[in-house]
């Protein structure tokens, strides 16, 4: 309890309360996405100490997740790929006059989802740190594969391009030394090369620089926002009788979709739409400005950040990018995550942990007095915000080691960023090829040697066999289903 | 967008085929005791299939939700010159010189006109990340 309260110092709480505005600011701002503002900050926070320093990064995660939903209403641009959803009905209401209450059904969806994602996080990350001491090479290995196997088959575009950029990740975390006999590979005898490419500097250019050089390759356009005042802040008694189911359903499919490794709050919101569509009474209203096609995503992404926290702080594993870039802030602080986290950092693990519940009460008190203020930040003309976006990028890179070799790394990254995107090819399944390549490279090399060579030591135990064969099923099932239904077309 | 998935499949095999070409100076050993140039090898090899998948892809018809596309143009080229001549300059220029020039180019390529606007950014992001960076956090920007 008192590692609980430790979220309530004073340092703690301001660590919270800027995480938590930044947060929404970029939830806020189309583009910039949470990991590439909290990999801005990471030298920021590393100076703040773990708890704090965790806090704030933590703060940012979900406070992207309340932001990114004033846009989708007030604007019809979402901030975030898991408001995309939000657009649809939120606008909607928006228009009909409706604003202010989709606005607070939205801030309170995400405060009941946060809170409850906390909640289940309490109880869910000791317990599953408890059976990953079980966890051998084998059973890690097994894991990330499976991990980076569904994200690239949930990531919505092409499964094959996915794939690749896994890969790519993975060979450009075999820079540098290697993780188990320390010899130095692919640095082609430029010395800055040989701790690795900064995962900092890789972040920064894919995702901030790669969106400045997009920015600056379309039209300025004016987004109008609605003015929203306070008073209207109200949503009616009857839109909450219908926004509470939604919002239930939304927080436990939300909290269940965040376990499975995978672009979780986009494709909470998604699935939790479809739910509505069909189990809510109000189900032919949705479309046309439904308050449940609001909290139900809502709820959703909110809770699928807390969702996927859990294999974070219970084993170690990161599955999107801005989970990744807290595991590579918590490395940075000396804190290890995984199943010994909560035994050598008490007061971290439950810092943190409390932080969420003082962050989701600061969150739904910013959110809804200041969401006109927050709407029009999205308004901030591009031609004064990137330029500046650009420079911190440039001061995180170089931070990072204090190395003028990862600012080169940002910029390649930065230019591969923006040739990725016109080419169709999403820099997540990257960002977490290069975090989870060590531990991939590391446990496959470990678990071989244990079993003396024998390549059935990869599948040997019941987990990593199971493991593995969702893996297999992930990986071949579309494209033996595609195939079928090319047949059945082809002889109907 | 199939000629250029068709292009990025070539692409990925170049790549694949230098990493693994690049990777043959690291000892493979035996599977019992592997050495450092197994993973390298087995990651090009799974590269080099999926660009073979994908250039096998690219002659279907094209997929209509996998056509992002962010045009080439002026702003974002001559953005990207400016980058890597910031790169190239921060080590001689020193931190200050060189990021007040990184900014300004940006905000003037942005199209913030003007001489005093872009200077008035250029100026003050600069001085703010130098304190809040070297003065309160203690990095030791060149």
């Amino acid at each position: 309890m008192n590692e609980l309260l430790g979220a309530l110092t004073l340092q703690n709480l301001l660590a919270c309360l800027a995480g938590t505005v930044l947060g929404t600011i970029v939830g806020v701002l189309p583009g910039l996405g949470p990991a590439g503002a909290m990999a801005l900050v990471l030298p920021l926070t590393v100076k703040l100490g773990p708890t704090a320093g965790l806090i704030m990064l933590a703060g940012i995660y979900y406070g992207s997740m309340y932001g990114g939903s004033t846009t989708s209403i007030l604007v019809n641009v979402p901030g975030e790929a898991a408001s995309v959803v939000t657009t649809i009905d939120g606008y909607r209401l928006a228009r009909r006059g409706r604003a202010g209450a989709a606005l607070a059904v939205a801030a309170l969806a995400s405060f009941v989802a946060g809170t409850f994602s906390v909640v289940a996080l309490q109880l869910a990350a000791p317990l599953v740190a408890r059976a990953a001491l079980a966890f051998g090479p084998a059973e890690y290995f097994a894991f990330a594969l499976l991990g980076v196997v569904l994200l690239a088959t949930l990531t919505g575009g092409s499964r094959v391009k996915a794939l690749a950029m896994v890969i790519v990740g993975v060979m450009l975390s075999t820079v540098g030394m290697d993780p188990l006999g320390g010899s130095v590979r692919f640095t082609f005898d430029v010395a800055g090369a040989q701790a690795g490419l900064s995962f900092i500097a890789v972040t920064a250019g894919l995702f901030g620089v790669a969106e400045v050089l997009a920015t600056a390759g379309r039209p300025a356009e004016a987004t109008p926002a609605a003015r929203v005042r306070f008073r209207e802040l109200y949503p009616s008694r009857e839109e909450l009788r219908r926004a509470a189911p939604a919002m239930l359903r939304g927080t436990v499919l939300g909290f269940l979709v965040g376990l499975i490794p995978g672009p979780a709050a986009t494709i909470a919101s998604f699935a939790s739409y479809g739910v509505e569509k069909r189990v809510s009474r109000y189900r032919h209203e949705l479309g046309q400005g439904a308050i449940e096609g609001v909290a139900g995503p809502e709820a959703a992404n909110n809770a699928a950040a807390g969702g996927g926290m859990v294999p974070l702080l219970s084993l170690g594993l990161p599955f999107t990018p801005s989970t990744a870039v807290l595991l590579s802030g918590m490395l940075l602080m000396s804190v290890t995550p995984g199943p010994f986290l909560l035994r050598d950092h008490p007061q971290v693990f439950w810092g943190v942990i409390g932080s969420f519940y003082v962050g989701n009460v600061m969150l739904l008190l910013l959110n809804l007095p200041l969401v006109g203020l927050f709407a029009r930040v999205a308004t901030i003309p591009a031609r004064w915000l990137m330029p500046v976006v650009l420079l911190l990028c440039a001061v995180a890179a170089y931070a990072d080691n204090n190395n003028p070799f990862d600012v080169w790394v940002m910029v390649g990254a930065g230019l591969a960023g923006y040739a990725m995107r016109g080419l169709g090819y999403d820099p997540a399944p990257l960002v977490l090829g290069l975090v989870l390549g060590p531990l991939l490279e590391r446990s496959l090399l470990q678990a071989l040697t244990i079993a003396r060579g024998e390549v059935s030591g990869l599948w040997a135990s019941p987990q990593a066999a199971l493991m593995l064969a969702v893996a297999l099923v992930a990986l071949v099932a579309p494209a033996v289903l595609a195939l079928a239904r090319r047949r059945a077309g082809a002889h109907p | 967008m199939a000629r250029r998935d068709r292009w990025s499949a070539v692409g990925l095999a170049l790549l694949a085929t230098t990493y693994l070409v690049a990777g043959r100076a690291y000892p493979l050993d035996t599977l019992a005791v592997p050495g450092p140039g197994v993973v390298p090898l087995v990651a090009g090899l799974v590269l080099l299939a999926l660009a073979g998948w994908q250039l096998a892809a690219a002659r279907q018809p094209a997929d209509e939700a996998a056509t992002a596309g962010v045009p080439l143009a002026f702003t974002p080229l001559a953005l990207a010159t400016v980058l890597v001549l910031y790169a190239a300059t921060l080590p001689r220029l020193g931190f200050g010189l060189a990021s007040f020039g990184l900014v300004f180019a940006a905000a003037r390529l942005m199209g913030l006109g003007g001489w005093w606007r872009p200077t008035a950014l250029a100026l003050g992001a600069t001085v703010l990340s130098h304190v809040i960076f070297v003065t309160w956090l203690g990095v030791p920007l060149p």
